[in-house]
């Protein structure tokens, strides 16, 4: 099932809002740094893509941590774009799904209760497990942010959470199913995640999926010298509707598959997910991984549905990898793309690796009005959204 | 569309391992909660626990356990990667593989989906052995980093997706992982997924459940530092709809089932042991940590999941509650209990088992098996004094005999996060 997308909004590396952010990816900016918020001369991945920005001041910061304020901002912020165009739902029909990514220890934010313990763990309670703060639990809730937004909102419909590296994809699939099944008329999709964070940054570089490289020596997803992806970080939302309750920016279809394998799915999962997407599209925006194995697999699994001459980018090589934030900024990017009339270029391709699909270099004017997206994490999952404009001149935004 | 069933089933709780365990021990009207012996919790505020009768940690009992499903090398593997001693992992991966068998599945998983839940607990003391040996500064990641040693990698990876490729690797699974994480509504959440993929045609089988332990020091540490446990350090103190009711007691375990289409199942010879029927899911949009006191959408997610079921309130023979024990949350649910369904036979495991946290919608569910099984009520540990705030029809300590088509479990979530599933007789 393909529904409308009424409002969008994110925060990102590249900026906080679409414009923005959509602006500086067509000019082919990169937001790959090796200034991160945390020192890293010691690691092995030492660059990454952070969002520059802050949280605004909450009164959910207590319970919630910096990657949950964004996705509370962006959710905001998206169902204010629906409002303003006609969409107007609250309580029971309105369902709120979200992605979260970081299912992980987060150990800088237990030292202070265990910097104090031993290995034998004697004494855990009065070595500091006593002076954990009373919300230190809910701060880590994974679904912590759903909650509070529900609350903020009197959103009182279906609605889950999902984790892990395709869970942005997982929640936008469960709300187009509510969405169908009629439980309830309006979707709130939030998803956040991000991958700059100390064991991540260790983890990633160690299993040979970021790079390792010198920000001056990075090399794009698909280019010869390809050498594992910029780990990244972004929230972002989308409003769903039923097609035809009107305002619509753009439809959207979303499929997730996965193979089971502990590391990034085969080559036939992929071309599975994209083949429950894909329409006739002559777009297709990459799973960006930079492993060149996996980049010239994907290339030609996608041949074989789309055609060697389609049109490949990879707006991760401008974001960085998104995790669980992915598909929805692939979604807002490649609609924003579109209805502009310009396909961003894979930014930083230098030399392309030889293999089906046409990579682009650069920007280009095009008149498709849809685009295919992937995304790829382990274990084993893939994702696929197939993004349609309804409505160019929104999108296009502020002159 | 197709009708989704349960034909496998496996439990690990602090009742036992194993459904036949699980089952006798309810129809017996045993109850498992009691001082927590793996470690030493004595310092802690809270020292009872529905703790799963395994006591070892370096996961001997796991390697006896998975016996026959994974390599010597595999398990070698694993326990260096440090999932064997994550006791919530084990227990997913004993609970998935007694459903697994219990179906009558084979070695041909590969169109099998899972979706599951595990607790979202990520690190040990134990890990923080390496850290702490670094000489002088603040502990640190960076430890890692600059150690040269080789890396810790389960120290680092998501315990969920561990527990998943273990499950892929040992049935061979060839479909997607959704990993669901909305607190204790997950595991009820993940069924009801899987139940959803079955109707839809999006998938023929799905491996679901949830499995979780947070009986470990830093576990109840943080949820003692949160006051949600009863202060009692008592076998009882966890008494579901109990006028003396004062906070929950922590639980461990799993259940996994194996949910697929009518259809798929009788042409392979399965024999179903109950039906999926319906299930709803809405939001409290109220507060972190308290649920809503009118128990308005806890009720909402009742009806809807009646709605989809295309039954009525009197269609319901029996509904395992969510009861927690809590002062606010027993009062809140028996209100909506009452409101949808009337004067139906209720009972809470949570007396016997403990709260399961992520795990307690699936091992509810498990229990929901029980009626179909043995013409059997569970009873509710603990509840011996009448609350005129929990005004329902409350099974006591015992079991209630009863045969029953038709039963309702109720699932609510930090956050303010509800689901209920309904379960049908096979015939």
């Amino acid at each position: 099932m393909s529904v409308d997308v009424v409002g969008q909004a994110w925060r990102t590396p590249l900026g906080d809002t679409v414009d923005t952010a959509v602006g500086r990816l067509l000019a082919g900016e990169r937001a790959a740094t090796d200034q991160l918020r945390f020192e890293t001369r010691t690691y092995a991945c030492r660059i990454g893509a952070p969002i520059l920005s802050s949280p605004q001041r909450s009164k959910h910061s207590r319970f919630l941590r910096r990657m949950g304020l964004f996705g509370l901002e962006a959710a905001h912020e998206a169902l204010q774009q629906a409002r303003t165009r006609g969409c107007e739902v609250s309580g029971e029909r309105l369902g709120i799904f979200c992605g979260y990514g970081g299912l992980r220890a987060h150990w800088d934010d237990m030292m202070e209760a265990l910097s104090g313990q031993q290995p034998e763990q004697s004494g855990t309670w009065e070595r500091g497990l006593k002076r954990i703060h009373p919300y230190w639990m809910l701060k880590h809730l994974s679904n912590n942010a759903h909650a509070l937004l529900a609350a903020d909102l009197s959103a009182r419909g279906d609605g889950a959470t999902y984790g892990g590296a395709t869970a942005g994809s997982q929640a936008l699939g469960a709300a187009i199913r509510a969405l169908d099944a009629g439980s309830i008329d309006v979707a709130l999709v939030f998803a956040y995640d991000s991958l700059l964070e100390p064991e991540t940054l260790v983890d990633l570089a160690a299993r040979g999926a970021a790079t390792t490289a010198e920000l001056a020596r990075l090399a794009a997803p698909y280019d010869v010298q390809a050498g594992g992806f910029v780990p990244g970080e972004a929230a972002a939302a989308l409003v769903l509707q039923r097609p035809g309750s009107g305002g619509a920016l753009m439809s959207i279809t979303a499929a997730d598959g996965g193979d089971g394998r502990p590391s990034e799915p085969g080559s036939e999962t992929l071309a599975a997910v994209a083949a429950r997407v894909a329409r006739a599209d002559t777009v297709v925006d990459g799973a960006g991984r930079a492993v060149p194995g996996l980049d010239t697999e994907e290339r030609t699994v996608l041949a074989g549905s789309l055609g060697e001459g389609a049109r490949l980018t990879a707006v991760q090589a401008a974001f960085g990898q998104l995790g669980a934030a992915t598909t929805l900024v692939q979604a807002i990017a490649l609609g924003n793309c579109l209805g502009r009339g310009v396909l961003p270029g894979i930014t930083g391709l230098r030399e392309p690796a030889e293999g089906p699909l046409i990579p682009l270099r650069e920007s280009q004017p095009t008149d498709a009005r849809s685009a295919l997206a992937l995304s790829t994490g382990a274990p084993g999952l893939a994702a696929a959204v197939r993004i349609e404009i309804t409505d160019a001149p929104a999108l296009r935004g502020a002159p | 569309m197709s009708r989704a069933v349960i034909t496998g089933c496996g439990i690990v709780s602090a009742l036992g391992l194993g459904t036949r365990a699980f089952w006798n021990a309810l129809s017996e009207g045993r109850a498992a909660v009691g001082p927590i012996r793996h470690f030493d919790a004595s310092k802690l505020p809270t020292r009872v626990a529905g703790e799963v009768p395994v006591l070892e940690t370096n996961g001997t009992w796991l390697r006896e356990a998975l016996g026959g499903h994974l390599s010597e090398v595999a398990i070698e593997a694993w326990e260096q990667s440090g999932a064997l001693r994550d006791r919530k992992i084990g227990f997913g991966w004993v609970a998935a593989l007694e459903a697994w068998r219990q179906a009558g599945c084979g070695d041909d998983g590969q169109d099998t989906w899972l979706s599951m839940a595990l607790g979202l607990e990520q690190a040990f003391l134990e890990d923080f052995g390496p850290l702490l040996r670094k000489e002088g500064g603040r502990p640190s990641i960076d430890w890692a980093a600059e150690s040269g040693a080789p890396l810790p990698r389960v120290r680092f990876r998501s315990r969920i997706d561990l527990c998943a490729e273990g499950l892929t690797s040992m049935l061979r699974l060839g479909g997607p992982v959704i990993p669901h994480v909305s607190a204790c509504a997950a595991g009820t959440l993940a069924v009801a997924h899987a139940a959803s993929l079955i109707e839809r045609g999006a998938a023929t089988r799905v491996l679901c459940g949830a499995s979780d332990s947070m009986v470990n020091p830093l576990g109840l540490g943080g949820m003692s530092r949160l006051g949600a446990p009863s202060p009692r350090a008592e076998p009882d103190a966890c008494r579901p709809f109990d006028r003396r009711r004062d906070g929950l007691v922590i639980g461990e375990g799993a259940a996994m089932f194996v949910v697929e289409s009518e259809e798929r199942a009788l042409a392979r010879g399965a024999l179903p042991l109950a039906r999926i029927l319906g299930w709803g899911s809405t939001q409290d949009a109220y507060r972190a940590t308290a649920p809503l006191p009118d128990g308005a959408m806890a009720k909402r997610a009742m009806q809807q999941a009646l709605k989809r079921a295309g039954l009525s309130a009197r269609d319901i023979g029996y509904v395992n509650a969510h009861g927690t024990g809590t002062p606010l949350n027993d009062p809140a649910e028996a209100r909506a209990i009452r409101e949808v369904l009337g004067h139906v036979p209720v009972s809470s495991i949570k007396g016997a088992v403990g709260h399961l946290m992520a795990a307690s919608g699936a091992v509810e569910l498990a229990a929901c098996l029980l009626p179909f099984q043995r013409d059997c009520l569970p009873g509710t540990a603990h509840h011996r004094e009448r609350d005129p705030e929990c005004d329902i029809d409350v099974i006591g300590e015992r079991p209630r005999e009863a045969h029953v088509d038709t039963v309702l479990s109720n699932s609510f979530g930090f956050g303010g996060q509800n689901a209920t599933i309904i379960l049908g007789r096979w015939s």
